[in-house]
């Protein structure tokens, strides 16, 4: 097989045909679904959760993963936050002409590596050549497919005073992300912490009460994230800037870049609001799993209000800052 | 034959003792008649004999009380009605025109005798007050301005000052705040865990033990608490800086006298008169060679913020054995000063002792500051004793409301020609803020009876004033922030035809989505034109580089010099070796480095070359700091000599200025070890020259423009800058005007703002009935 994608490997012939074979079929494992036009999965019992995503990130590959694992843990981490177990993903690619097959090699590897590790099968999948400088090397979509259990979330049952809590430290897939760009010097070496949340957050699920929501945080960081969720469920919510976990060298390069790692990117992070009387167990629970250990309880829910709920932010020298979405404006779009 | 006058006064008059004046020039004239205050002012008829009616119109005319501000007299003839008597008569709630409230003034100096004589029955008083002096906004709940609206509603009057207060003759008639110690508020002195120690005199003659002994005492005041020390312990100004999270910014003083002031400051008459007005602001006073008081007051600065007592307690607080006390407001760096009284148990975290009273203040007001820049008063800050008198605008500026920007916050409201300016509310960043903000606009429409229908706001994306004016109902104008300070100066001194602006800033959005702030503009309320502009340079870290003026040094320097700059950089900040590599890098990617060409980004960059501040505590610390090395002093010819820089014609933003020669002498001559005043001068002089020289320039090209130029933006605080700016292009035949009743900073923008929008509205209107016409 050549070193690099030419556009006819997106011809549907027999360039296509190869390809498929040496790199998808052989990581994904899929044998027997390849014959039909499409994946037929068995019926899951109750409610089903579906969500998609595409993946775009520059540089494709950064200490802690490439785009690959990235558009696994992205799409189960959405499954597992809406209190699904992710079950089956498709994988959608579109090539630029001339990326190395090598890559492609390695991107389709720990995608399936990742997989694995989550618990899901890649079951279809699709894939285009276009021209040169039509995408940035290679964009994923994967869309998956996730199963309710007996034991939801309860979105309803919110209420003042209850906790929130982090999985763990903020920040890091951003400043990974920026170092391995190279464009900075930053002396860190970060590891950006993309991570296929299922299992842990399922095992809270199962194994806790009074867990009324969850959410992955991306782009747009934990600010993002959380006021999306207060605007979306009309709860407001107020942080404690002092509990919240930031590893020392993502704090490090924030002050130097003046960023503010509430809107920095994270790719294995999720908020979990819980009945304050559970948020110990849950903290404990989250402390025994390693995308667990730096987990925090980092503020409450203030109130519930009839209108669009707020986030806000208790800072070190006691001012109350009102946090609201990623504004885009001189900041670089970071992943 | 008797004749009868009806007088009618607008302006700042009820509240200020004018009923009773006119009383009295009644009697003195023997004149029959009534005086009545409602909503359009003070209304009098007079009649009796011709000649005395014009005596009594001539003294309402040239000698009012002291603290009425009379913004119009009217004086018609009328029909004599037989009046017997003169009487005062009950104040009208009817009426049209605009509510007048009247502002807060220091004791008086019969109040002040009155209350050191130990025969009066106020001797010691700490709440005593007449109609020419006393506490009036802050106590002010609703109009018409009568006792049961006021904080002093649960204070019934004792039989003793009851007959004050009803008698027309008594210096005390309708003074609302009146009270004695029979019947008046109470002191108390609590320590920080809320357990009462004493009250009244004891209290007071605790408290100064306590402040003599170190101790820091929260001090309910007019507008707020403020929190006092002995400046002469530096350990207590140390503990108080660190209460309140303020490492270097001034702390103001209070003196007992213009004597005491006089023993630390050098004082002009025209200062000496500043600090003992009604208004009692604190005033920026030159400390003396030697003073005594410690340094840290105002840490590498020659300036000290002096005030004098304005409240009876202040008296008695500041006496021989105390004669000067640190009084700063209390509150932490970024919050609102406390005022409320269920706000104690947070004002028991700054303080060793609390001493305070039961009249409730009802609205927050932080002490003004001004200063003498040796031509005219320079407004720092205003707020308390010149809030809430209302500007006066040529134009119907009715229910426009003006929200300002996010530094150095006032909104401005209209009513009908009249313009109601905030008080200072501050850095608009936080929740607290917004509240504050948004607390006092509510009682800034109530009072004015208004919802307003027209919002102005600053255009930059990210304030907090933008958000609040999008969730607030009416008109938007959205407005640019040079643009503002341009027709802040220009509504500050009346003028309407367009002119020529100099806008030298800190920090404003730009129409082209950059920072602005040295602005060269031609233009009025309907629009304004860019002339020309510094040249954009970048901030690494954004925000983070208004922190910390090395970065915006360190940026100049790479842009100007990507090949030398790193290394001109690397020496001039060594203890940031390592970071400039990233930040480099930043300004070569343009990683989080937003272009700026503001002249207070330049006076940072600057100050952080010659290494007098490279990270600033508070906000414009390091042009501060630069500006007071020249501060009060002659400049040599050789000090005068400006730097090399360029005027460049652009095609589409006309002039561009270049200072990077500047830059690069500057670095040279610091090497070389040029006195850094020297250098600071020349500088100076180099934005000096190269203003005049754009301005000329731009008439050389365009000689029909007018030739009249306004002067605005925070950096023209700088006396220097705003004195000689003025004086050369004065010399060059223009006529040049800075700001005369409102701050020249952001504080002024709402002026400007709002004036825009009445001028939006009325070319809205007027494009509606064109089209009504055409139909
Ligand atoms: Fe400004
Ligand atoms: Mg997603
Ligand atoms: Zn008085
Ligand atoms: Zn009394």
């Amino acid at each position: 097989m050549a070193g690099r994608i030419s556009l006819a490997h997106g011809e549907g012939g027999e360039l296509t045909h190869q390809l498929i074979q040496e790199v998808f079929i052989q990581s994904f494992g899929h044998g027997e679904q390849a014959r039909l036009d499409a994946a037929v999965i068995p019926c899951f019992s109750g409610k089903m959760a579906v969500t998609t995503d595409s993946y775009v990130v520059d540089p494709l590959f950064f200490p802690g993963g490439n785009i690959g694992k990235l558009a696994v843990t992205g799409t189960v981490n959405d499954l597992a936050v809406t209190g699904a177990v992710p079950k089956v993903l498709t994988a959608g690619f579109m090539i630029e002409e001339g990326f190395p097959v090598s890559d492609l090699k390695k991107i389709v590897k720990s995608m399936a590596a990742e997989a694995e590790t989550a618990g899901v099968s890649i079951i279809a999948g699709d894939t285009k050549v276009v021209e040169r400088g039509s995408v940035d090397g290679i964009f994923i979509n994967t869309t998956g497919i996730g199963a309710i259990g007996e034991k939801d979330l309860n979105p309803a049952a919110v209420k003042k005073g209850d906790a929130v809590i982090i999985t763990g430290t903020i920040g890091d897939h951003g400043i990974a992300i920026l170092s391995a760009r190279q464009q900075l010097g930053l002396l860190t070496d970060i590891k950006s912490d993309c991570a296929s949340l299922n299992t842990l957050l399922n095992q809270l699920i199962q194994q806790t009460e009074g867990i009324r929501v969850m959410r992955d945080l991306t782009r747009g960081g934990l600010a993002t994230g959380l006021v999306e969720l207060c605007e979306d469920f009309s709860i407001s919510i107020e942080l404690n800037e002092t509990s919240i976990p930031v590893h020392e060298e993502v704090e490090g390069a924030c002050e130097i870049l003046g960023f503010d790692p509430l809107y920095l990117a994270n790719e294995g992070k999720a908020v979990i609001i819980v009945d304050s009387k559970e948020a110990d167990k849950v903290l404990q629970l989250l402390h025994s799993h390693e995308f667990g250990k730096n987990a925090t309880l980092i503020g409450l829910v203030a109130s519930i209000s009839e209108k669009a709920g707020k986030l806000k932010l208790k800072t070190p020298v006691n001012t109350t800052r009102r946090l609201t979405r990623l504004s885009g404006m001189l900041l670089p779009r970071i992943c | 034959m008797p004749c009868a006058l009806k007088i009618t006064v607008t302006g700042r008059v009820q509240g200020v003792g004018f009923r009773p004046f006119i009383y009295s020039l009644a009697h003195k004239y023997n004149l029959k008649g009534t005086v009545q205050n409602n909503l359009d002012g003070l209304l009098i008829h007079v009649e009796g004999d011709k000649n005395s009616l014009k005596d009594l119109a001539d003294e309402v005319r040239h000698s009012p009380p002291r603290l009425a501000k009379v913004d119009n007299i009217t004086i018609q003839e009328a029909a004599p009605s037989g009046h017997d008597e003169f009487m005062i008569v009950p104040s009208e709630n009817k009426g049209e025109a605009v509510p007048w409230l009247p502002a807060d003034a220091a004791v008086c100096d019969l109040c002040t005798a009155e209350m050191n004589d130990p025969a009066d029955r106020r001797y010691n008083f700490p709440f005593i007050n007449c109609t020419q002096c006393g506490p009036r906004y802050t106590i002010i709940q609703g109009l018409p301005y009568d006792r049961p609206l006021t904080a002093m509603k649960g204070f019934p009057m004792c039989l003793s000052c009851k007959e004050e207060y009803e008698d027309p003759g008594n210096r005390r008639h309708h003074a609302q705040p009146v009270c004695c110690p029979a019947c008046g508020p109470k002191l108390t002195l609590l320590n920080y865990t809320g357990h009462r120690l004493s009250e009244n005199s004891n209290a007071i003659r605790q408290t100064i033990d306590f402040l003599k002994k170190g101790k820091i005492a929260a001090i309910k005041g007019v507008g707020g608490y403020h929190l006092a020390c002995d400046p002469f312990q530096a350990s207590a100004v140390d503990r108080l800086r660190q209460l309140k999270r303020r490492p270097q910014r001034p702390l103001a003083v209070m003196v007992k006298s213009v004597d005491a002031a006089r023993e630390f400051c050098s004082l002009t008459k025209n200062e000496e008169q500043l600090l003992s007005r009604p208004e009692t602001p604190i005033v920026i006073l030159r400390r003396k060679e030697g003073c005594s008081l410690p340094d840290i007051l105002s840490p590498g600065l020659s300036t000290l913020g002096v005030m004098l007592p304005y409240t009876p307690l202040h008296h008695l607080l500041l006496s021989g054995e105390l004669p000067c006390l640190v009084m700063t407001s209390a509150n932490t760096s970024g919050l609102p000063i406390f005022y409320r009284d269920d706000c104690q148990s947070d004002l028991n975290n700054l303080c060793d002792y609390l001493l305070t009273h039961n009249r409730p203040i009802e609205r927050p007001v932080d002490d003004s500051v001004v200063q003498w820049d040796g031509e005219e008063i320079i407004y720092l800050r205003r707020a308390r004793g010149y809030v809430p008198d209302p500007l006066t605008s040529k134009l119907n500026v009715n229910n426009i409301l003006a929200l300002g920007g996010d530094q150095k916050n006032t909104f401005a409201i209209g009513k009908e020609h009249y313009i109601f300016l905030s008080p200072h509310i501050g850095e608009v960043e936080n929740e607290e803020m917004i509240h504050s903000l948004e607390d006092t606009l509510c009682h800034y429409k109530n009072w004015l009876k208004g919802e307003p229908e027209c919002i102005a706001f600053d255009k930059h994306p990210l304030y907090e004033t933008s958000a609040l004016a999008k969730k607030l109902p009416g008109i938007k104008v959205p407005v640019q922030h040079h643009h503002a300070h341009h027709v802040s100066c220009m509504e500050d001194n009346s003028l309407m035809e367009p002119c020529l602006g100099i806008i030298l800033d800190g920090t404003g959005y730009g129409e082209d989505g950059h920072i602005w702030g040295f602005e060269f503009l031609y233009g009025n309320a309907e629009s304004v034109e860019r002339l020309g502009h510094l040249s954009y340079t970048p901030l690494p870290g954004g925000d983070k580089a208004v922190r910390e003026p090395w970065r915006t040094a360190a940026g100049m320097l790479l842009h100007y010099w990507p090949e030398e700059g790193r290394k001109l950089a690397a020496d001039l900040f060594p203890e940031e070796t390592v970071n400039l590599d990233v930040i480099s890098r930043m300004v070569t990617n343009g990683i989080n480095s937003p272009f700026a060409g503001t002249c207070g980004r330049l006076f940072d960059a600057v100050s952080a070359i010659l290494g007098i501040c490279t990270i600033a505590t508070y906000e414009g610390e390091a042009a501060i700091k630069l500006a007071d090395v020249i501060e009060g002093t002659a400049l040599t010819a050789h000090e005068k000599e400006p730097y090399p820089f360029r005027v460049i014609a652009t095609q589409d933003h006309g002039h561009l200025l270049d200072f990077s020669p500047m830059i690069y002498e500057i670095i040279q001559e610091k090497r070389q070890g040029v006195a850094a005043r020297k250098i600071i001068c020349r500088f100076h002089e180099t934005i000096v020259s190269s203003c005049v020289q754009t301005i000329l320039s731009v008439m050389a090209e365009r000689p029909e423009l007018n030739r009249t130029v306004v002067l605005s933006g925070g950096s023209f605080q700088n006396n220097y800058l705003r004195k000689e700016v003025k004086r050369q292009l004065r010399k060059k035949g223009f006529t040049v005007y800075t700001h005369q009743q409102i701050p020249i900073h952001d504080g002024g923008l709402s002026l400007g703002q709002l004036t825009i929008a009445a001028h939006v509205l009325k070319s809205l209107s007027h494009r509606k009935r064109g089209e009504k016409r055409c139909v």
